[in-house]
């Protein structure tokens, strides 16, 4: 059985997709240790910006030019910047066709690996793993469960998920790119909030759908709740592969800032021009890859 | 007739009033640095085996310890997600669920008192 990590990273005209998923990347290599290969899924204009850095840290790239309609997201660096970019994220539905290995983990390129606990997911019963408890670093968001609309179903979070090449799962895929497809008509079904194109809906109402529209359950991850750092906090500090210090927004007074360490913890961080910030000692912090050479597969479109 | 004087602050009152407002500025990341070590002890506390998961707690330990007293050596046990998983070895499970158990306990009180312990807070995050 191949084990592999998926990164998803497109570049946009406000963030350097490229270099934080190296970053994310480099976390995952060194706090786990029962992965064949990290692969990145990538544009050719995201790949060719950063080719020798994305070939120290993937041991694979997917080259796939599928076409991006437009979805434009907010993004915040803490209260104090906002600015409207693309949001180039339509290609998750593709993971279940594109994924080379028969076990898969997708991790966002916020996402980072500082524990080993996520390398319990391989070798697993079920077909998918995903988490719908999550928890703010910051206490803002006081419940552990968002829901699409107060009045929907609960919102599975597409930041990081287990899959293995399965009947599930090929049809989950399957309802996850229908959903894509017919986005506006999902949207007011399940009354949800926001004009954004999000992943986290579409997994919502497609395990939804799959399991026969009523009330369900699907097996988380092994971590307990995702470790959410929302986009109003900042980083600190970065100590070590698994050791980070935030700033954390406090929940009376989002312009002032708490700070709070973590350790041996995985942390989704939002803030995506922190993490830009930090760039440096991310990668420095990381494991590359050891053998230099990757392999490259390109998708045709 | 009330003695108006009584009711105004000495400079002494404000400064200790200060100092209150300020320790509850500390108390707030204590708190959150607290809640967010209790998160990760509860992250920490998974354990996955034949296919599925667990969390570790007291209440596992104790049925597996019961279990294994009772001279079962092969149990079928619901895992975190109530999906029933075979358990062939209970000695060997108890004892490795046991021994994370303790281990990152262990980590989260030696955290939770070098916090505890600290009046500064800059101290405990080495800033």
């Amino acid at each position: 059985m191949s084990r592999g990590i998926i990164i998803f990273a497109q570049n946009n005209e406000y963030i350097n997709y490229a270099e934080q998923a190296c970053a994310c990347a480099g976390y995952a290599r060194k706090n786990l240790s029962l992965v064949d290969e990290i692969c990145l899924v990538t544009n050719t204009e995201t790949l060719e910006s950063k080719k020798d850095l994305i070939d120290e840290y993937f041991d694979n790239i997917i080259v796939t030019d599928s076409f991006q309609p437009e979805n434009v997201r907010l993004f915040k660096d803490t209260i104090d910047k906002t600015e409207y970019a693309s949001f180039k994220n339509m290609s998750r539905s593709d993971v279940y066709e594109l994924s080379p290995y028969d076990e898969t983990l997708v991790i966002d390129s916020d996402y980072f690996i500082m524990n080993n606990v996520l390398d319990q997911v391989w070798g697993s019963d079920n077909d998918v793993m995903i988490n719908c408890k999550y928890r703010d670093v910051s206490e803002r968001h006081k419940e552990h469960i968002e829901y699409l609309d107060n009045f929907s179903i609960p919102m599975y979070w597409a930041t990081v998920f287990y899959f293995k090449k399965s009947d599930f799962a090929e049809n989950l895929f399957t309802i996850i790119s229908h959903i894509k497809h017919n986005y506006k008509y999902y949207y007011y079904l399940y009354n949800c909030s926001g004009n954004l194109y999000r992943n986290d809906f579409a997994f919502s109402m497609a395990l939804h759908i799959l399991n026969g529209s009523v009330a369900f359950d699907v097996p988380s991850l092994p971590i307990e709740y995702l470790n959410n750092s929302f986009d109003l906090d900042d980083i600190y500090r970065i100590n070590s592969h698994n050791d980070i210090i935030m700033y954390c927004a406090d929940a009376e007074r989002v312009t002032e800032h708490l700070l709070s360490r973590f350790t041996d913890t995985d942390l989704h961080v939002m803030n995506k021009k922190a993490i830009g910030r930090f760039i440096d000692d991310f990668l420095s912090n990381g494991e590359k890859v050891n053998e230099s050479h990757s392999h490259l597969e390109k998708i045709d479109e | 007739m009330v003695d108006s004087t009584t009711n105004v602050a000495s400079e002494k009152d404000l400064e200790r009033l200060e100092k209150a407002l300020d320790f509850s500025n500390t108390m707030k990341t204590f708190n959150l640095n607290k809640n967010n070590l209790k998160v990760k002890t509860q992250n920490l506390l998974s354990y996955s085996t034949a296919g599925g998961s667990f969390a570790v707690d007291q209440s596992l330990i104790s049925f597996m310890y019961a279990v294994v007293s009772s001279g079962k050596t092969e149990i079928t046990l619901l895992d975190k997600n109530s999906i029933p998983v075979r358990i062939e070895d209970t000695e060997k499970f108890l004892d490795e669920v046991s021994s994370l158990y303790f281990e990152v306990v262990n980590d989260y009180y030696n955290e939770y008192q070098k916090l505890r312990s600290s009046r500064k807070i800059e101290k405990v995050l080495e800033i």
